[in-house]
């Protein structure tokens, strides 16, 4: 069967030309036109397919949503939309660029319209397709940017204060049991003062990647203020927390930055706090782990010292 | 013959419109009322051929109305006139007693046929 | 206060009122074939008002709700302008049961929090379109639309629109109370529109009457 604008000489050329999909349905929802777009990005020939049923090839769509908005549209005449935020796309297609986004699918934002014979009465409807991957990705990544730490890519302050306030709503109402380390570098401002700012960044930077190495998938590393960092580790029990903390610390300690053709090791304290019942806000967690990690520093730095009771792990 | 015919709807407007929707060729008796507790008086008081009744009004709403005046003469013709055609409003004015469902706005095509049908109904009931 | 736009009359208003119960009658049937539920929309109360006494409007009218969702879609035809369905917050929690009773999409889409978004403006593009289709439909204009907008739960006075405080624009609100099975929900809908929009209703009032003289 074929196409059935074949007829209209420039209105054919333009819909076969545009970056848009365009899907006509019956009211039996048979394709009734796919414009070139649409066979392109589908790989189906506009005669494969007109003529039949669109979920005969595609019965993903067979869904609640899409045939109540078809219900609408064809018998009341409305809209209907379908936004990539809240469906990401309609037709599983591959993105056109193979460098993009990092996205499986093509992103869509999809809408849906009546078709009126001479009588106005409604013969159809018509589906729009637009391609919205890069726009997608671009505001991906915004977010993304909003949640890390420019310099060295972990998480930033406001995302880690989320993400606390969520396992603590988790912990109240599951009990699930979590736990956090706070530690700084040792002696920071010396080495900014000694080899400058750059290479203060490229010691974070290095630092921020080991300590990123040592955890798992579910656990955050944020960076919290100039050289402290934060460590919200899910599902963690405070020997745990205390076990992960000194192999933090001794991997910091063995490592030996290389800037500039000057060899420099720097050491961490760490504090680490477990979440207890009764406690008012999430922040007091912290409060706690800054406690603990403020005892480190006083009783000699380079270790890690857990709230309430101290319990210092020497250094070697 | 002339008819006794009762409009009662709070809108003016919509009073208005069904009144000139009534076929030109017969002559009538018109009543209206603008609230169901007035149409329900109107009703009691003037005994109406056909009862125009529409269902969203204060004081008294129309399914209400509907009930008293069906109390009253189980036999009555009214025809309810209203906007929302959901097949359930349809089915509870129906059980209630309404004679036909006429849907707004009204046409000059469906309120001859509600009448036609009205008028069969009361020529078969009451050899009127 | 000088009047150099168009003004509804007494009489105007009393059509474009019965017009409103005609409309919301449909609305409501119409919506209740989509989401298969009963549904009653109460006669709404219509007011005709200049936009820059809208947002004191609004915000007397919304003062028992704490937080309140917004639902805006842009319609354009002779009669255009932008629609606004006003929900207090928690709505779109209470009707997501009602698009999918089921549970069958569940989760999937992600948070509570996009699944409400999604339902809000499905919903309120199906109230939207079903009320301004039907009005316009009754005054013989077709329209298209924009996708609908979700903004939600947030405080009255923070997110009122600013076309809002345009002096060249009417408003026309209609408030009224969508009822969903046995669910209240209290809602509004207003339309903002033109002065070109305002002149285009007056006509097509007028003759809306005229088939019935």
């Amino acid at each position: 069967m074929r196409n059935s604008l074949n007829g209209m000489n420039e209105l054919s050329q333009i819909l076969d030309s545009i970056n848009l999909g365009l899907v006509i349905l019956d009211g039996e929802l048979r394709v009734t036109y796919w414009n070139r777009w649409m066979e392109s990005h589908s790989g189906i020939p506009a005669e494969k397919i007109t003529g039949l049923p669109l979920f005969d090839f595609f019965p993903d769509l067979n869904t609640p949503k899409f045939q109540r908005s078809c219900k609408y549209v064809l018998t009341f005449g409305n809209f209907a939309f379908f936004s990539q935020k809240l469906h990401r796309f309609l037709f599983p297609f591959r993105p056109d660029s193979s460098f993009e986004s990092g996205m499986e699918y093509m992103q869509q934002s999809c809408a849906m319209g009546p078709l009126r014979n001479e009588d106005n009465s409604i013969t159809g409807l018509y589906l729009t397709v637009q391609d919205v991957t890069e726009l997608a990705a671009y505001e991906h990544r915004l977010l993304e940017m909003n949640m890390r730490d420019g310099l060295t890519g972990v998480y930033n302050r406001r995302f880690l204060e989320k993400r606390l306030e969520e396992e603590y709503e988790r912990h109240t109402r599951y009990s699930r049991v979590f736990s956090v380390i706070m530690f700084d570098i040792d002696y920071f401002k010396k080495v900014n003062d000694n080899h400058g700012h750059l290479c203060g960044d490229f010691i974070l930077k290095s630092i921020s990647g080991k300590v990123l190495s040592l955890i798992r998938k579910t656990d955050f590393l944020a960076r919290y203020g100039g050289e402290e960092f934060c460590c919200l580790l899910p599902e963690t029990d405070l020997a745990s927390a205390m076990g992960l903390a000194e192999r933090f610390r001794a991997a910091v300690s063995d490592m030996k930055h290389l800037y500039q053709e000057t060899e420099i090791t720097v050491t961490i304290s760490l504090g680490v706090a477990q979440m207890v019942p009764g406690l008012t806000s999430s922040t007091t967690l912290l409060k706690m782990a800054d406690e603990a990690l403020y005892e480190a520093k006083r009783t000699g730095r380079n270790r890690a010292v857990s709230y309430p009771r101290p319990n210092p792990i020497p250094a070697e | 013959m002339t008819r006794k015919i009762l409009i009662v709807d709070d809108s003016p407007i919509s009073r208005k419109m069904l009144k000139s929707c009534l076929p030109k060729d017969e002559e009538y008796e018109l009543h209206d009322a603008g609230d169901g507790l007035a149409g329900l008086e109107k009703f009691r008081e003037v005994s109406p051929d056909v009862t125009f009744l529409d269902l969203t009004m204060p004081v008294m709403d129309g399914v209400e109305a509907l009930e008293e005046m069906k109390k009253h003469d189980s036999q009555a013709v009214i025809i309810v006139s209203t906007a929302d055609i959901q097949v359930k409003s349809i089915e509870k004015v129906t059980a209630l007693g309404a004679f036909l469902v006429l849907k707004k706005p009204p046409t000059k095509e469906n309120v001859k046929d509600a009448l036609l049908k009205a008028y069969e109904f009361l020529k078969e009931s009451h050899g009127i | 206060m000088e009047s150099d736009y168009p003004l509804i009359s007494e009489e105007e208003k009393d059509i474009l009122q019965e017009i409103m119960n005609i409309a919301f009658g449909k609305a409501a049937a119409e919506l209740a074939e989509v989401i298969n539920i009963f549904v009653v929309l109460n006669v709404p109360y219509v007011k005709v008002l200049q936009a820059e006494e809208l947002p004191e409007y609004l915000l007397y009218e919304v003062r028992d709700f704490s937080n309140i969702s917004i639902v805006e879609q842009n319609f354009w035809g002779k009669f255009k302008g932008s629609a606004f369905l006003v929900f207090p917050a928690g709505a779109g929690k209470g009707l997501i049961t009602m698009l999918d009773p089921d549970h069958e999409t569940s989760f999937e889409s992600g948070s509570i929090e996009v699944l409400e978004k999604e339902t809000l403006m499905e919903i309120g593009n199906i109230l939207i379109g079903a009320c301004v289709g039907k009005i316009t439909e009754l005054l013989g204009d077709v329209v298209t639309y924009s996708p609908p907008k979700v903004v939600v739960e947030n405080k009255p006075h923070d997110i009122l629109p600013n076309k809002l405080f345009d002096p060249e624009y009417t408003a026309i609100v209609m408030k009224t109370l969508f009822r969903f099975d046995e669910r209240n929900v209290n809602g509004f809908l207003f339309l903002v529109t033109t002065h070109e929009s305002v002149a285009w209703i007056k006509q097509a009032l007028a003759e809306f009457l005229e088939r019935y003289e």
